[in-house]
């Protein structure tokens, strides 16, 4: 059928824990340049997560990382294998769930299951799939009437069918209640277990920092910054973050000790300082002399979040 | 070749279970036949015939020979009140009778608004017409033997010239309703795109949609032609072979068609209207529910190239049984199927996006 003698993707060379190396990576529509000669280095066994506000080039990344899209330039390398020349490599070895996939919602959750499992030269065996997702009680119930926790479970668990080492999740939570995203948090910690790479793409700044050990900030088609998520906030914000009500009528070119920073574009005032003591002792005496009142005052130390505003001076979810 | 036949028995399943479009798969047929088979069932059938003429004269005999056939109603009018209730509906048709010696030359007037209902009355007229001319003419009466076939002829035209165009009506709509709008709707709902992911090649794709609808149009035509010949006893032949051949060749003409208008429109919203423009004229215009001939001329010599009146004359050539196997006729439907295949298989090959 597929394949041949020398490089049959059916019958594999083992490459669970290869790297995946992205470099240069373009891709252009029109006059738009999507994605703009980006580098990326994905360890194995771990998880990476992609960053960035709509628009910044994150899925049209992931597609072409998984052979679905073809680059306009660049190489993906994954551990000696070109994938821009071979993308049938990736289609057996990674397992995709797409941010806007769905199935036929006639079929019943054992029968989506059997049906891409048998897409495969080989699979886990699909009850196993089937309880370890929590769908053992839905096992008989129709795609359509399944909840968005249990649909997101679905994907993933299609996506895990054929024992895949690498995993691309875009957005898995996007929609859920806290209780489902917890859920799947958990199954995503357990195929970095299992000694599978995970790639993901989310909108939640608390995902990242719970799931990721490397994440990259993209914007407009580039790499921002790499790291992990503590590294990325001693490198940009290794101060503290004071927080005031909107309202609060704080002039820009105010000379406050310490101060960094003033960033106004997300739902509160936020000062970023390197010395929270001093900073704050010189908020609260302006305040004094002009007569104003710092209303919703907090302080905090700094996450991921306020590194993503300073990085792309958008917030996520823009 | 695995991937394939589990993706068709997947979609064969959400076929079946699809039961809004299943009931128009194979119901909706299926009742259109048990109407009309009911209306040609003799008892369906009756003739509301007004007689007018001078009084005393041939009038009173014809009248009175109409009313012992059963199918008849016959009332006696004046000339310009019974063209008038024919105008009206009250009556279906209106036969003059002149005065004088024979031979008579009768007028039979009818209302062709409601065309079926017309033709059944003309029809009704003319058989027994002549079976009365034996008897007026004062040869021994036939007229038990002549009334038979007159509801005989009329069950025929009705049910058996239905039956084949059913046929060629179930496949143009389970390919374009199913595989037409099921295409954009997979497309734009990303169900496509989450098997681009996996090892299944794109025409392993296609062959499995392919394969579904060819088994679905057969099952369901093979039921409704049971139901026809077995059931309403409509008087059709069923030539296995040669029907088979034409039956796939019209899947895949309008599976062509499908393809072309799924990559020609580009979301759900737009498809669904591009096929019921596509298929509604056809449905009325192709020779279904009757002939092509009674269009105006210039009408009908458009309408002779459109490929549902290809697939009906075919199918209705092999059926009617009137000549075995492939006339020149049915060859020349062929040739036009074939066309149609071709040119639309190309632009459907190169509109066709799996984005």
């Amino acid at each position: 059928m597929r394949g041949g003698p020398n490089g049959s993707p059916g019958r594999r060379k083992n490459l669970a824990g290869s790297a995946l190396r992205v470099r240069g990576l373009t891709k252009r529509y029109g006059s738009l340049t999507a994605v703009d000669g980006l580098d990326l280095d994905i360890a194995p066994s771990a998880i990476f997560g992609l960053l960035g506000p709509n628009g910044a080039g994150k899925t049209t990344t992931l597609e072409m990382v998984e052979g679905l899209r073809r680059p306009d330039a660049g190489a993906i390398v994954y551990g000696d294998v070109d994938l821009v020349r071979r993308p049938e490599v990736a289609r057996h070895r990674f397992g995709i769930q797409l941010q806007s996939s769905s199935f036929f919602p006639l079929l019943t959750v054992e029968e989506t299951i059997r049906l891409f499992a048998d897409l495969y030269p080989r699979s886990l065996p699909v009850l196993d799939l089937i309880d370890r997702f929590g769908l053992g009680d839905k096992r008989a119930a129709r795609v359509q009437g399944l909840s968005g926790g249990q649909r997101q479970r679905l994907a993933v668990a299609t996506a895990l069918v054929h024992d895949p080492e690498v995993v691309f999740l875009d957005e898995p939570t996007a929609g859920l209640d806290p209780q489902a995203r917890r859920n799947l948090w958990d199954l995503v910690s357990a195929f970095r277990r299992e000694g599978r790479t995970v790639i993901l793409t989310t909108h939640y700044m608390d995902e990242a920092e719970y799931l990721c050990d490397t994440v990259a900030v993209l914007d407009h088609g580039r790499v921002l910054d790499v790291g992990s998520p503590q590294d990325l906030i001693r490198r940009h914000l290794p101060g503290a973050v004071i927080e005031l009500a909107p309202d609060v009528a704080l002039p820009d070119g105010l000379p406050l000790p310490g101060l960094n920073r003033i960033d106004r574009s997300g739902e509160r005032i936020a000062l970023e300082t390197g010395s929270l003591e001093e900073t704050l002792v010189g908020l609260v005496t302006w305040a004094r002399d002009a007569g104003q009142h710092l209303t919703g005052l907090a302080t905090r130390g700094a996450t991921l979040e306020d590194v993503f505003l300073k990085l792309t001076g958008r917030s996520l979810r823009d | 070749m695995r991937a394939v036949l589990t993706l068709t028995r997947a979609l064969i399943r959400t076929t079946v279970r699809n039961r809004q479009g299943f009931f128009w798969t194979l119901f909706f047929p299926i009742v259109i036949m048990l109407v009309f088979g009911l209306i040609g069932n003799g008892g369906g059938l009756q003739v509301n015939l007004a007689v007018a003429g001078p009084a005393g004269g041939t009038a009173a005999q014809v009248a009175a020979a109409f009313t012992a056939i059963p199918i008849f109603k016959v009332t006696r009018m004046d000339r310009a009140a019974a063209l008038q209730a024919v105008r009206a509906g009250r009556e279906d048709a209106l036969l003059v009778v002149p005065a004088g010696p024979a031979p008579l030359a009768m007028h039979l007037y009818y209302n062709d608004a409601n065309y079926i209902a017309a033709q059944e009355a003309v029809a009704a007229v003319q058989a027994s017409v002549s079976a009365l001319d034996l008897r007026l003419s004062g040869r021994p009466p036939s007229l038990t033997i002549a009334a038979s076939p007159v509801s005989h002829s009329v069950q025929a035209t009705l049910l058996d010239f239905l039956v084949p165009g059913i046929v060629a009506l179930m496949i143009m709509q389970n390919a374009l309703f199913s595989v037409g709008a099921g295409l954009t709707r997979w497309k734009e709902q990303g169900i496509l795109r989450r098997f681009l992911a996996t090892p299944l090649q794109p025409v392993q794709f296609l062959g499995a949609v392919v394969l579904n609808n060819l088994i679905i149009s057969l099952a369901t035509l093979a039921i409704v032609i049971w139901m026809a010949v077995d059931v309403l006893h409509a008087r059709v032949v069923v030539p296995a072979g040669p029907l088979l051949a034409i039956a796939v060749l019209g899947i895949a003409v309008f599976l062509a068609i499908a393809f072309m208008i799924a990559g020609l429109s580009h979301s759900q919203e737009a498809t669904i209207p591009i096929i019921n423009f596509v298929t509604f004229p056809m449905m009325f215009l192709c020779g279904i529910f009757f002939p092509v001939t009674t269009l105006p001329a210039a009408l009908a010599r458009i309408v002779g190239f459109l490929p549902l009146t290809y697939l009906a004359n075919a199918v209705r050539g092999l059926m009617s049984g009137q000549a075995a196997g492939f006339t020149p006729a049915i060859t020349g439907d062929i040739i036009g199927l074939l066309a149609w295949l071709v040119v639309c298989g190309a632009i459907g090959a190169r509109t066709w996006r799996w984005e």
